[in-house]
């Protein structure tokens, strides 16, 4: 259960991201690039960071896998 | 003939450290995380042009793909004066042949959501390596179309990142993504449960260990 809870949030994030840097690129456009770059790269790294602490604890990397 | 076999003996070459640092070690992830989001951006804004606003290319009121036909015959036009924009005959006669058809009806979806798929898929960094090859593919159908515009900074950049596909998409979904699907000569744990692991050809190479 706990690892189908980490799933869901994880897609969730990167849905997110997809979601908010369509919408930000549509409604703002190109007025100022860099504020709508910054927001997006932020986002990005959020979700990022979420997933890899969640990796961390819920699916602990084996030997094999390094 | 034995210098053939000596000279094609399967011997794998090795690339230098810095070469490895920049395009397979995750420790410079960061920087491909700036040149994915901001392609992906890129690629965004260019779709959202063409599916969104007043100057769109698709969902408006009668036949769709009209911009893209005027933008077709505009490339296909020959000047009696100076050069054509295109300068191979044989791209001239495909986008005539595509024009000629009405293809530019659906195409113009093709593209405008395709630039958008693109860009969505560069700033999670999912397919990251396949992203940025359809990018590419796309700057480079451009360019061949006679339009410069940003085109030739974003194939450099597209061509850069699908050079850099192992740690492009780190800091991204790519990060969990591979591991789970892997590649088709090196498959991922989710493939390798479900398709039996059998030694590619890529496997049975023995690379001799020679100075990196």
């Amino acid at each position: 259960m706990t690892k189908l809870v980490a799933l869901i949030l994880g897609v969730s994030a990167w849905a997110g991201v997809a979601v908010l840097a369509v919408l930000i690129t549509f409604n703002v456009g190109d007025k100022n690039q860099i504020l709508m770059f910054l927001p997006i790269l932020a986002a990005v790294i959020l979700a990022w960071a979420v997933g890899e602490i969640v990796t961390e604890r819920v699916f602990p990397q084996r030997e094999e896998d390094m | 003939m034995a210098f053939m076999s000596k000279s094609f003996n399967k011997q794998e070459l090795h690339d230098p450290g810095l070469i490895r640092l920049i395009f397979s070690n995750t420790y410079l992830a960061p920087l491909w995380l700036l040149a994915r989001v901001y392609l992906g951006y890129q690629w965004i804004l260019a779709g959202s042009h063409k599916v969104w606003g007043a100057d769109r290319w698709v969902a408006v009121d009668g036949p769709d793909g009209l911009g893209l036909k005027a933008y077709w015959e505009r490339a296909t036009a020959i000047p009696e004066k100076g050069a054509p924009p295109i300068k191979y005959d044989w791209y001239r006669d495909f986008l005539t042949y595509m024009t000629d058809n009405s293809w530019y009806h659906w195409f113009s979806w093709v593209i405008a959501l395709g630039e958008v798929t693109v860009g969505v898929l560069l700033i999670v960094g999912a397919f990251t390596g396949l992203a940025a090859l359809a990018g590419a593919t796309m700057n480079f159908n451009f360019m061949l179309a006679g339009s410069a515009s940003t085109n030739p900074v974003l194939f450099i950049l597209a061509v850069l990142v699908l050079m850099g596909w192992k740690v492009a998409g780190w800091i991204g979904v790519d990060r969990w993504l591979l591991p789970a699907l892997g590649t088709p000569w090196e498959p991922g744990r989710i493939v390798s449960a479900v398709v039996p692991h059998q030694e590619g050809p890529s496997q049975r190479l023995t690379p001799r260990h020679g100075p990196a």
